[in-house]
């Protein structure tokens, strides 16, 4: 086996850059658990609500961007579900709405929380049975082209 | 002059936002709309069962009626969720009260689905289904609104729904209103208050 020999510096310090400017890893992490974490970019709680038949269901989660710069959430993908959207419930007048979001900003040092009766990813048309305890992937996806895969948990109907 | 001096209380409690002097007692925690709203009648489709019911079947238990689609993974189940919380800190009297899931989106939401929807949150959540005529019947009873957004590319569509949750006594009575703001502790608080009454 030949030994790898570091980078030369420049190309070290370019790599640097480049991990800085895109905010994420080069590979995905994948840990162990509901949490994730790469570069500038952290996941914690990520959970599913299990509901019956195949209804769509939410995804909540907490996003924090522990950069310097900006990061944009723009979509979001799984191998168990056909389609994975963002969504924001709003209340309005006594009268609840619910609305596809394109895109959510994330300002470094801030954490954005999808949790209940706010931002959510609705995860739509499932590939396989799903039951209370299973984790599944998915892949949040950032502007910068980048993705982080994070496992969710699957929780009961009543999880807040 | 007694009758002046109660007159005077009740407009300054009035003026103070507080509840009225329709009932006694202190305040409570949710919005009192007792004789504001029309006691409960609806003629719909019992999922357990697929049989019709009558508001009337549900006479003796404490009514909690909200109305949502299955078809919604946040607000609807966080509501339920908090409703089911709120009827299980009632403890073995849990099963006095019964929360009425009418859904808005009945072209969608068949008796089956609606079934498996309600038993998930409870033994206690009870799936409805009617007609339009039937849903609109209801819903301009409580003045509840609810409308269908433009289906996507893939056919699905949003519909949105009033957040209240109307709470009648064992005599089907219009009694409290809850809103999204208020937690189960807060709700299961004032339905102990109302199971306890005679």
């Amino acid at each position: 086996m030949r030994p790898v020999r570091p980078p030369r510096r420049g190309a070290r310090l370019w790599l640097a850059a480049l991990a800085l400017w895109s905010g994420v890893a080069f590979a995905a992490a994948v840990p162990a658990g509901t949490g994730a974490q790469a570069a500038h970019v952290a996941v914690h709680h990520a959970r599913l609500r299990w509901l019956p038949g195949d209804l769509p269901l939410a995804g909540y989660f907490e996003l924090s961007n522990t950069g310097q710069r900006p990061r944009r959430l723009v979509g979001a993908s799984s191998p168990a579900f056909a389609r994975v959207m963002l969504h924001r419930s709003t209340h309005a007048g006594g009268t609840e709405h619910m609305v596809h979001v394109s895109s959510v900003d994330i300002a470094p040092g801030k954490t954005l929380r999808f949790a209940p009766g706010g931002y959510h990813l609705m995860l739509m048309k499932r590939r396989h049975g799903l039951k209370v305890g299973d984790r599944v992937p998915v892949t949040l996806h950032f502007a910068n082209g980048r993705g982080l895969t994070v496992h969710f948990a699957v929780r009961g109907a009543g999880t807040q | 002059m007694k009758g002046r001096w109660v007159a005077a209380i009740c407009a300054l409690g009035l003026l103070a936002g507080l509840a009225g002097c329709g009932h006694k007692g202190p305040p409570w925690g949710l919005k009192d709309i007792s004789g504001l709203m029309p006691a409960l009648k609806f003629t719909l489709t019992d999922a357990n069962t697929g049989q019709t019911v009558h508001a009337k079947d549900f006479r003796g238990h404490l009514v909690l009626l909200y109305f949502g689609y299955t078809h919604c993974p946040d607000v609807c189940p966080t509501t339920l969720s908090r409703l089911s919380r709120a009827v299980a800190s009632l403890g073995p009297r849990a099963s006095d009260a019964r929360i009425l899931f009418v859904t808005v989106d009945p072209a969608r939401d068949r008796i089956a689905d609606l079934k498996r929807y309600a038993r998930a949150f409870g033994p206690e959540v009870v799936g409805l289904r009617g007609s339009q005529q039937a849903l609109r019947a209801l819903t301009k009873r409580y003045r509840v609104t609810y409308g269908y957004g433009k289906p996507d590319s893939h056919g699905n569509y949003e519909v949105s729904h009033s957040a209240a949750v109307y709470i009648f006594d064992r005599q089907g009575e219009a009694r409290l209103l809850a809103r999204p703001t208020d937690n189960a502790a807060t709700i299961g608080k004032d339905l102990a208050r109302l199971d306890a009454e005679r």
